[in-house]
């Protein structure tokens, strides 16, 4: 609704009444600053009764509509609960300061087993390698005497051509030479 | 982390670390005791139902609290408070929910509760009784405001707030605020001016009467 829709029962007594906004502008204004300044709409109010009777008796209904709201928010507020919000959101925020606490030590106490089975993982591990590097030790040995073995035969004097062969089978060759020998005698007779 | 200074909220026991920025709003226990009333009471004025201005209310202050290092000091610790109420009231009115509950809520603010706390410096109960009728009739214009207009003319003329400060809260201009202050104004005066003509009391017509023949004679 506009200023202009308003029932304004002093326009009966003729032209030249204050306008809504005037209106409005002196009556949000303190009751104690109307007439401290000389603004037109102040000097017809001083001049025309009917608008400063309407003025003040619009003032007067809001003033008490002021003091009867006030009275009532006053009388209400007597029973609404105490304020407990800000209680609860402490508590929630030491709440979760809380948590994150249990959840932090519920962790470290998980990961304490572990790095126990993983030192001790690693203990297993470091023994084994130094097994295999034992054994592994052992195995270069014996193959180093094999190779000095290899080398050593390989290095020995050759014998002469009319010299004897040195044959480690000495007792076979003997044996089969007196039994052939043996042959052919028994031939001859 | 408990922090080992602490603050303690004189009236609550509640502590706050000491490494946070201080604000007003640190001490809440006394903020609540100053500013409840009136946080209150614009929201009850505002949503008129007592239940609903109650847990905004709570609210209000909850989320003053939750949002106390963004509050720079830039304007008043009661202008901050009413901007957080004024938007609270805002989304809440804007529910279809809030519509349906106030229609049957028993915590609906009743108009004859209102106009019966009405000051009792009039002296006979007729002028009583037209006094009450007319908190009544401003009471029930009010409602018919726009939400906008409401939100002024109460910042205004309940919480006596000074138009600047107005405009700070509800984040609109100047001439804004008083267009809608003016436009509400215009409203209220015509319901009043209508409800005066039409139920005159046979004893005020009778008291102006003799005022302005005792004006005239004067003249």
């Amino acid at each position: 609704m506009t200023p202009e829709l308003v029932h304004q029962p002093q326009a009966d007594h003729g032209e030249g009444h204050l306008t809504g906004e005037q209106f409005g502008e002196l009556l949000s204004r303190p009751a104690e600053a109307v007439g401290a300044e000389t603004t037109p709409a102040e000097v017809h109010l001083q001049t025309c009764e009917a608008c400063a009777t309407e003025l003040a008796s619009l003032r007067g209904v809001i003033t008490l509509f002021r003091d009867a709201s006030k009275a009532y928010a006053e009388e209400e507020l007597r029973g609404i609960r105490p304020f407990e919000l800000p209680r609860r959101r402490v508590f929630q925020h030491a709440f979760v300061q809380a948590t994150w606490l249990v959840a932090a030590a519920m962790f470290l106490v998980a990961l304490l087993p572990l790095q126990v089975l993983r030192r001790h993982a690693a203990r297993t591990q470091a023994a084994l390698a130094s097994a295999a590097a034992s054994v592994t030790t052992n195995t270069a040995q014996s193959d180093e005497a094999l190779l000095d073995d290899v080398n050593r035969e390989v290095s020995s004097s050759v014998p002469d051509s009319m010299q004897a062969l040195d044959d480690p089978s000495d007792d076979a060759t003997v044996a089969d030479s007196e039994s052939s020998n043996a042959t052919s005698n028994q031939g001859k007779d | 982390m408990v922090h080992e200074e602490v603050q303690m909220f004189p009236t609550m026991g509640l502590t706050l670390g000491s490494e946070e920025r201080e604000t007003p709003l640190d001490d809440l226990g006394n903020v609540v005791a100053l500013y409840q009333p009136r946080v209150f009471r614009f929201l009850l004025a505002t949503l008129r139902d007592r239940d609903a201005a109650e847990t905004l209310t709570q609210e209000t202050f909850l989320r003053a609290w939750s949002a106390r290092d963004s509050f720079r000091e830039d304007c008043s610790l009661a202008t901050w408070l009413i901007r957080i109420a004024l938007n609270l009231a805002r989304d809440h009115t804007r529910t279809g929910r809030f519509r349906f509950w106030k229609r049957v809520s028993g915590s609906a603010v009743d108009v004859a509760e209102v106009a019966a706390l009405v000051s009792t410096r009039e002296c006979t109960a007729e002028e009583r009784l037209i006094a009450q009728q007319q908190v009544a009739n401003v009471w029930q214009t009010v409602a018919k405001l726009s939400s906008r207009q409401r939100s002024i003319f109460l910042l205004r003329f309940i919480e006596e707030m000074e138009i600047p400060e107005i405009a700070e809260i509800t984040g609109l201009p100047l001439g804004t605020v008083k267009s809608h202050l003016y436009r509400a104004l215009a409203i209220i005066r015509e319901e009043h001016n209508y409800a005066e003509q039409s139920a005159k009391p046979h004893a005020i017509a009778h008291n102006r009467t003799s005022e302005n023949a005792t004006t005239k004679e004067t003249q």
